[in-house]
């Protein structure tokens, strides 16, 4: 028990670091996911048929293949191309970028969750079009697509940590923990507060999303 | 772009036995991949079926369990395992393993690999099966004990058959996930595509790859995610399709869940 909290004591700012490594890493991650996963939702619900094939070919394309092998062919795969990108942008990119094909998929099926039948409705009351969509189909769109959204948020924070370790992209917690682990080899003390933090991400991020499906969920 | 579609930057797959050394390991994925999904569905219904025990202490205890090892990246149990196990247990491990069994199963390392990724979707199963049961009717589990079935019995032959048949499309997106997820156990040595893919690019050195051609790292993963691309999309669509025929079976209306990452999966069903 001794050496447990020896190890966060003479430990602790390394770990702080990392961990705000990783909170940097979600959040830039998020925002990326965010604008493009949008983006690309916008594309797959237009009346276009080539801007439907190019949405649906991006989040087939980004959504099966590993996330190991877009941070390879972004961060090495790129500079042996002769682009130079950061390794942060590298990460955070790839991170990103994948998660949007989710947050795609997650907009686009709380846009049609509306039903036809409620915008047919709105604006034979008279309603404009777009007082239709602000006033009926946006506010039950919220409300089916932010549950999961925060469980996507959930499965960023643990994949951020396959960014440190896979190419020494950055000190994250998970490299951090690697780093002091190979200078001090307490193995089970270093990665159970490693554990901590982001179960201090994680497990809260969960019970915020239960509570707020408990919340949201449209009764019908 | 005419680095990207030059074609003698494509000549590398097929120099020498590049194509057979990438599928080989892309083979050991698919291995790796079925033989913890294997496990963690087995795992995955135990835990389950503890999960919803009357037994509150029991329930509460599984649940933290299955909580802990479902919020953690799989990456970092994966290797945390890997450093913690002693070297002596992987030793004897690589010893008891049967000789038939191709070498990279003998790798000290695989014990962790497949210990990792089995808790980590063990848990996420777990989680899965136990939505899929909770999603019954009562009445269902109700009319069972009304007609004198035992506990055990009324699981067996009522609750689970129709519990789990709702969870299929959920499970197999989660194989999904699980076949992608096989690409980290590179990071512990375990000889898999992405390693394979490493020496590939590396042209000196390994007898499979002095071809002399040189192997452009972009368009060698760029090859390894096409190989992931296919399985996974073919997984996609078997998903998608035992969804619609399920729904036309039993009349219910699960809600689309293919493709979404693992706890996506989950929400849909608690409702």
């Amino acid at each position: 028990m001794g050496e447990l909290w020896e190890v966060l004591t003479r430990h602790f700012p390394e770990f702080r670091a990392g961990f705000l490594v990783t909170c940097t890493f979600v959040a830039v991650s998020f925002l990326i996911a965010m604008v493009v996963g949008t983006f690309v939702a916008a594309l797959r619900v237009m009346p276009v048929r080539i801007l439907q094939r190019i949405g649906t070919f991006y989040v087939e394309t980004f959504r099966n293949i590993p996330l190991l092998v877009l941070l390879f062919l972004s961060f090495a795969g790129l500079r042996r191309a002769g682009i130079e990108i950061g390794r942060f942008t590298a990460g955070a990119g790839s991170l990103g970028l994948y998660t949007a094909a989710y947050v795609a998929e997650a907009i686009r099926s709380g846009v049609f969750a509306v039903g036809q039948g409620q915008i047919d409705a709105s604006l034979s009351l008279g309603f404009t079009y777009p007082q239709t969509l602000r006033r009926v189909v946006l506010p039950q769109a919220v409300r089916t697509v932010i549950p999961p959204l925060g469980n996507l948020i959930i499965a960023m924070i643990k994949n951020s940590a396959i960014i440190g370790v896979a190419l020494g992209l950055a000190n994250d917690l998970l490299k951090t923990a690697r780093i002091i682990n190979s200078n001090t080899l307490q193995t089970t003390e270093v990665f159970f507060w490693a554990a901590v933090g982001y179960l201090l991400l994680t497990i809260p991020a969960t019970f915020t999303v239960r509570y707020l499906e408990k919340k949201l969920a449209i009764k019908r | 772009m005419t680095y990207l579609f030059d074609p003698s930057n494509w000549e590398w797959i097929f120099a020498g036995k590049n194509a057979r050394f990438m599928l080989e390991g892309f083979l050991v994925n698919l291995e790796i991949a079925i033989i913890a999904m294997t496990l963690s569905l087995v795992l995955g219904l135990a835990l389950a079926l503890l999960r919803i025990s009357k037994q509150r202490v029991v329930g509460g205890v599984t649940g933290a369990w299955i909580d802990v090892w479902r919020n953690l990246p799989l990456i970092f149990i994966i290797l945390f395992l890997f450093l913690w196990l002693p070297r002596g247990v992987r030793e004897s491990y690589a010893d008891l393993v049967p000789g038939f069994l191709p070498d990279v199963f003998k790798n000290g390392a695989f014990l962790a690999a497949i210990a990792g990724l089995t808790l980590y979707n063990s848990a996420v199963i777990a989680e899965i099966m136990r939505a899929g049961i909770k999603s019954l009717e009562r009445g269902q589990g109700e009319a069972a004990a009304a007609l004198g079935l035992p506990y055990w019995k009324s699981m067996r032959l009522i609750i689970l058959p129709q519990g789990l048949r709702r969870m299929v499309p959920a499970t197999v997106s989660q194989l999904i996930t699980l076949n992608k997820d096989t690409t980290l156990v590179s990071i512990i040595g375990i000889q898999e595509v992405m390693r394979h893919a490493r020496i590939v690019t590396n042209t000196s050195g390994s007898p499979f790859t002095g071809t002399g051609i040189d192997a452009p790292l972009l368009h060698v993963f760029i090859g390894v995610g096409v190989l992931f691309i296919i399985v996974n999309f073919g997984l996609s669509r078997l998903s998608r399709k035992l969804e619609i025929r399920q729904r036309e079976r039993t009349g219910t209306d699960v809600e689309s869940i293919t493709g979404l990452e693992d706890q996506v999966a989950l929400d849909t069903s608690t409702r």
